[in-house]
């Protein structure tokens, strides 16, 4: 029996939820350097959802579509490269654990909304960076207003917010919640043929809202709200770094 | 006389809330935040069953759960890997070496009870 088909055994065995088939066929076809570009724009445009995050990472200055300068999947790529799709099938396994983490952990629905829609980051807020290194370098960031973040906390540990009074243990929680995210995409990228380790989570208080790009690669904004919390991860890569 | 579980995790959150799942149980529970301290607590305490995470400092799950394997007082001890890394290598590896489940972050308290429950006796504690 091959690796393939034991690995297939053991994720029924095991319970594993099913891997999104578009976000891990993306991430095959850019681990190759001598990828088909055409085969890149089918699958973008296969999935709605994917070729609008694309469109929102080639058009970073636009507010909303009305603005954007690079409209279809072809010129997003010709014009920002083949990393820009390498971030997408990296956000897309990010997105979804995060989602599922405060479904499972909070019984709270997040959803992936527009940047533009959300309200500004208060000027201290929590800052939790994971880097990466291997066949792909880059990083995650987790930003989020210290009320919402020790809301968060308590919630995942059945405590009231009043309870939550040290902050270590607030970024000790959002620590873990970066650390399932990534471990998750981590999983995608590895799959993929692109073997990267994970750096241990960096979790402070900032007033610095900038996230920086990892040189060569691209960078996508991403927003989740609830009716209550906010939450913006931003994820950089570049998947051809030489080591 | 209560069962005995060992959660091998550098999360504090996870050990929290694994501690926080079994608390209606009688379960006695011990902690190790990497593989070394983990194994000495297996050592120690003889657990009926080990929840072990994968990405540790210091020693990670996969290293420890060797460790546990080749020692032959040790190596009964049934493990759950309960990690966010389900990538096929990861699992493949962890399979060959030998665990009795597998249980992927973010999880429910309630699939942890039942991963254990079919491995362990989990009664509950009489209510007060």
């Amino acid at each position: 029996m091959s690796d393939a088909t034991n690995y297939q055994d053991l994720a029924r065995k095991y319970g594993f939820a099913p891997k999104l088939e578009s976000a891990s066929r993306l991430t095959q076809l850019v681990a190759r350097q001598d990828s088909d570009v055409d085969e890149i724009v089918r699958v973008i445009n296969k999935d709605p959802v994917l070729r609008d995050r694309l469109l929102r990472v080639a058009n970073p200055d636009a507010e909303n579509p009305a603005e954007y300068s690079v409209e279809t999947v072809e010129d997003a790529l010709m014009r920002n490269g083949v990393g820009c799709a390498m971030v997408l099938a990296m956000g897309t396994p990010l997105a979804l654990a995060l989602i599922k983490t405060f479904q499972t952990m909070l019984s709270l629905k997040l959803e992936f909304v527009d940047r533009s829609l959300t309200e500004p980051l208060e000027n201290e807020h929590l800052l939790g960076t994971i880097g990466f290194s291997g066949r792909v370098v880059g990083a995650v960031y987790l930003r989020m207003n210290l009320s919402y973040a020790r809301a968060v906390a308590a919630g995942i540990l059945g405590l009231s917010p009043e309870d939550m009074k040290d902050t270590s243990e607030i970024l000790d929680v959002a620590g873990e919640l970066l650390n399932i995210m990534t471990g998750n995409f981590k999983s995608n990228l590895c799959d993929a043929g692109l073997d990267c380790k994970l750096q241990p989570p960096d979790m402070k208080l900032s007033t610095d809202s900038y996230s920086p790009v990892t040189p060569g690669g691209a960078m996508e904004h991403m927003a989740f709200r609830t009716q209550k919390i906010q939450v913006f991860v931003d994820v950089t890569a570049n998947p051809w770094h030489d080591d | 006389m209560p069962t005995k579980i060992l959660s091998v995790d550098d999360s504090r959150t996870i050990r929290l809330i694994v501690g926080k799942a079994f608390r209606p149980y009688d379960v006695q529970m011990f902690e190790g935040s990497n593989g070394e301290e983990g194994l000495a607590a297996a050592a120690r305490e003889k657990p009926d069953l080990i929840i072990l995470d994968v990405t540790m400092p210091i020693m990670d799950g996969v290293t420890m759960l060797g460790k546990l394997k080749e020692n032959p007082e040790l190596k009964a001890i049934p493990v759950i890997m309960l990690t966010a890394e389900s990538g096929r290598d990861n699992v493949l590896q962890i399979a060959k070496i030998g665990v009795r489940d597998y249980l992927v972050k973010p999880f429910k308290e309630d699939q942890l009870i039942e991963k254990a429950g079919r491995i362990v006796t989990l009664q509950k504690k009489p209510a007060v």
